[in-house]
């Protein structure tokens, strides 16, 4: 699918004028608490979590789009297709 | 505007919510039956619930000229007491002839398990054997995706259901694309916190059309902002969408959905 969709009534230029400050807030919130991280005792070197918001501050950065659903998927357990046959769960009405 | 909240626990909200909703556009409701915050203990439990959703809501919800309808379940996160799960499904027909019953909600998984599931496909089967519409609860945060799928592969491995009558709720963007290509109707639930914001709403209105989606507060007892719609409504207005496209995901969406069970007669 076009990411680049007729529904959007504003332009990219807009948009960065309209949201520039929310967008700022929120950048610097983020930077905050990796500062908060650094200031305190102990280590999250290991930390799965911090992982999950390194590998995600990657995803904003790169130059590939869909980048709010990379950043679910990322945060995702793993789906497998063979769930039913694992979990001895049989269908109904088929 | 006028509209409706599709997924509102206003069991858990005070009747001040009413009037403020009212005041705000809201004209209908649909609650659907959900976890209380502790597990219950019995059959009976479920059944003086069952009783709140049907005869004490929509008298509450009339004062202020709100419309109120539900739909009966016992949820995902009680679903592993398999015994209790199964004695509250064989109950749940005695409520089907209610006036506001419109289906059988919110079933679904929560942390994906074997037990989950099982009760899953029983509450399905019995909505399938009373013709009831079905609304359905994905799980949250990192589970959601997985649960998503094995909810999906559930209904579409049952060629008795009619997607055009169910309602999968809280799409998020890694979700909405398969719900909606595979002819169910999505939900997006606006939360504070988790979720989904009203501008990330705004955000999938945009990426994928108004067809078959509808957004809802799912207020509760938890972080939540039973107003939230009105929210996406203002998001929608100041990014410049017409009010024929606001109307059609706040209203007529709800309403087309709804009218497909006999109870449903707002509008």
């Amino acid at each position: 699918m076009n990411t680049k969709t007729a529904l959007v009534e504003r332009s990219a230029q807009q948009i960065i004028f309209d949201e520039f400050m929310i967008a700022r807030a929120k950048i610097v919130e983020l930077a905050a608490t990796l500062d908060r991280i650094e200031r305190a005792t102990g280590d999250v070197e290991d930390s799965r979590n911090m992982q999950l918001l390194v590998q995600g501050m990657h995803i904003l950065c790169d130059d590939e789009v869909e980048k709010a659903k990379r950043v679910q998927l990322l945060m995702s357990r793993q789906y497998d297709p063979q769930w039913q046959t694992q979990m001895s769960i049989s269908k109904l009405g088929s | 505007m006028d509209y409706i909240d599709p997924h509102l626990h206003m069991v858990s909200r005070t009747t001040d919510d009413y009037e403020t909703l009212a005041r705000m556009g809201c004209v209908a409701i649909s609650e659907p039956a959900f976890w209380a915050g502790f597990d219950r203990g019995s059959v009976d439990s479920f059944r003086d619930y069952f009783r709140q959703l049907t005869e004490f809501e929509p008298k509450r919800a009339a004062q202020y000229g709100i419309s109120h309808y539900t739909w009966l379940c016992i949820n995902a996160k009680e679903a592993e007491n398999v015994t209790l799960s199964r004695e509250v499904i064989a109950m749940i027909p005695e409520f089907l002839g209610c006036s506001n019953v419109l289906g059988i909600g919110e079933i679904g998984l929560n942390k994906n398990t074997r037990n989950e599931a099982t009760i899953f496909m029983e509450h399905v089967d019995l909505a399938v054997k009373y013709k009831q519409q079905i609304l359905i609860h994905t799980p949250h945060l990192e589970d959601k995706y997985q649960g998503t799928r094995m909810i999906l592969d559930m209904l579409m491995g049952d060629s008795r259901i009619d997607r055009s009558r169910v309602l999968v709720d809280h799409v998020e963007e890694h979700t909405i694309e398969y719900v909606l290509e595979n002819g169910f109707w999505a939900g997006m639930t606006l939360y504070p916190v988790s979720k989904c914001t009203p501008q990330r709403a705004a955000d999938m209105i945009e990426r994928y059309g108004p067809e078959r989606l509808m957004a809802n507060s799912a207020g509760d007892w938890g972080p939540s902002k039973p107003t939230a719609i009105p929210d996406l409504i203002m998001e929608l207005k100041k990014r410049g969408h017409t009010k024929e496209l606001i109307q059609r995901v706040v209203y007529e969406n709800p309403k087309t959905f709804f009218t497909q069970s006999k109870p449903f007669v707002h509008g």
